[in-house]
């Protein structure tokens, strides 16, 4: 149930809060965004809300990556071992991996130019939306919310951040990354050798191929929770001062001239 | 007797105003404000959004340092998980700074002040002796300052 059903009257519109989450249109930066899509295909698009596609490329790239050892050997280019590097790539799917990364920045980049643009129209036309939604599966409202906090548990488990402020498919997706990354490349074991003070077991017990995922996804989740948050906040605002003023602002109203009592 | 009070965004502004109407008090007047712009404060909180993020270079660059300290690392004494923490946290550091410098040296243009400042005037007619319960019930609801005309 929504307080507000479309009319589809209006041309465009800057909010929308579902039950899997709230979806809005607001200023980005596109390099700021294409970055992201550079960490790592997929971000920049997860960043703009546009879910399906960002999960795509970001599933795209955790295949082909593994497929063809990139991570591993982006370690040995790193290490200045360029053989190591040469011999551990599989080369028969690299090609294919070039191309989509480069559709992912470009697109990512393309899209926040347009959405600036739609975001512009859609705050001048003002069309009303739903702030309000509760179902048989989850509530969402528009809120305040603190960003710090949002850090805060992103920086603890990635996803945390995301479902704090209700961004139910990203924090779903993330928290399935997160099992599958810190699973796959030990770093738990790794981070238990290192309170024990034993860095070269720690360093033994590490996958680096998986490893190499966790240091970019762990800083998106963390941004992209800090942002939407504030996001949200300015969006309740808004939202809030626009029915104050539609409400109660009654012209019959008037003002008593008289003095300040105590 | 009129009381002007002022607010926060917040919801406690819509359950005030809703308890009041419950009363049987509903002759208000609502006025949101407009905020000066001030000084730019690094980190948004709960109550104060300037709409410029500080972090986007910040995270952007803890990724680059993160990556490439945690693939240093596998050669390097303090191992690949020192080292990316030791990136992640210099990469976003230098970011950080990097948006302070631009925004508080270079540009220099004020941004609106949010928060901590009153952001909505509520304006209640009512009768005298509802003044006390109308007065209780707006502190209640965490107004800022209050004042009663008559």
């Amino acid at each position: 149930m929504d307080n507000y059903s479309n009319t589809n009257r209006n041309r465009r519109y800057k909010a929308h809060v579902s039950i899997f989450g709230t979806t809005q249109l607001h200023l980005k930066s596109p390099v700021i965004v294409a970055c992201w899509s550079m960490a790592f295909p997929g971000f920049g698009h997860l960043i703009l809300s546009k879910y399906l596609r960002g999960m795509l490329l970001f599933v795209w790239e955790l295949f082909i990556n593994q497929r063809v050892h990139l991570n591993q050997a982006m370690v040995y280019t790193f290490i200045g071992d360029i053989a190591a590097a040469k011999e551990v790539l599989d080369t028969s799917l690299l090609i294919l991996y070039i191309p989509v990364y480069f559709f992912a920045i470009w697109d990512s980049y393309r899209t926040t130019v347009d959405l600036n643009k739609f975001y512009i129209l859609a705050e001048r036309e003002n069309a009303p939306f739903n702030s309000f939604s509760i179902g048989a599966l989850e509530i969402n409202y528009l809120d305040k919310r603190n960003p710090l906090m949002a850090l805060f548990w992103s920086l603890t488990v990635p996803s945390m951040g995301q479902l704090y402020i209700h961004r139910i498919v990203l924090g779903f997706f993330n928290l399935i990354m997160t099992v599958i990354f810190v699973n796959s490349s030990h770093m738990l074991t790794g981070i238990q050798y290192l309170f024990l003070g034993d860095i070269v077991a720690s360093t033994a017990s590490l996958d680096a191929q998986w490893l190499m995922y966790i240091p970019s996804f762990y800083f998106f989740t963390a941004y992209d929770a800090y942002t939407n948050t504030i996001e949200n906040n300015k969006l309740f605002e808004q939202e809030q001062r626009y029915y104050l003023k539609r409400c109660y602002q009654p012209p019959q109203f008037t003002i008593v001239k008289g003095s300040k009592v105590s | 007797m009129q009381v002007f009070a002022t607010f926060e965004h917040s919801s406690f502004v819509e359950l005030a105003i809703t308890a009041l109407e419950e009363k049987g008090v509903g002759d208000m007047f609502a006025v949101p404000l407009d905020n000066r712009r001030g000084e730019r404060n690094v980190f948004d909180t709960l109550h104060r959004a300037d709409g410029i993020s500080n972090v986007g270079k910040g995270m952007v660059l803890a990724v680059v340092f993160s990556v490439i300290g945690a693939s240093r690392g596998f050669v390097m004494a303090w191992g690949p998980i020192y080292w990316g923490l030791i990136g992640g946290v210099s990469g976003f550091v230098i970011g950080l700074a990097i948006d302070i410098w631009i925004n508080k040296v270079w540009k220099k243009n004020k941004r609106l002040l949010r928060g901590k400042n009153a952001e909505i005037i509520l304006i209640v007619t009512c009768e005298d002796k509802q003044t006390e319960m109308v007065e209780a019930l707006l502190w209640e609801h965490l107004a800022q300052g209050l004042a009663k005309i008559r």
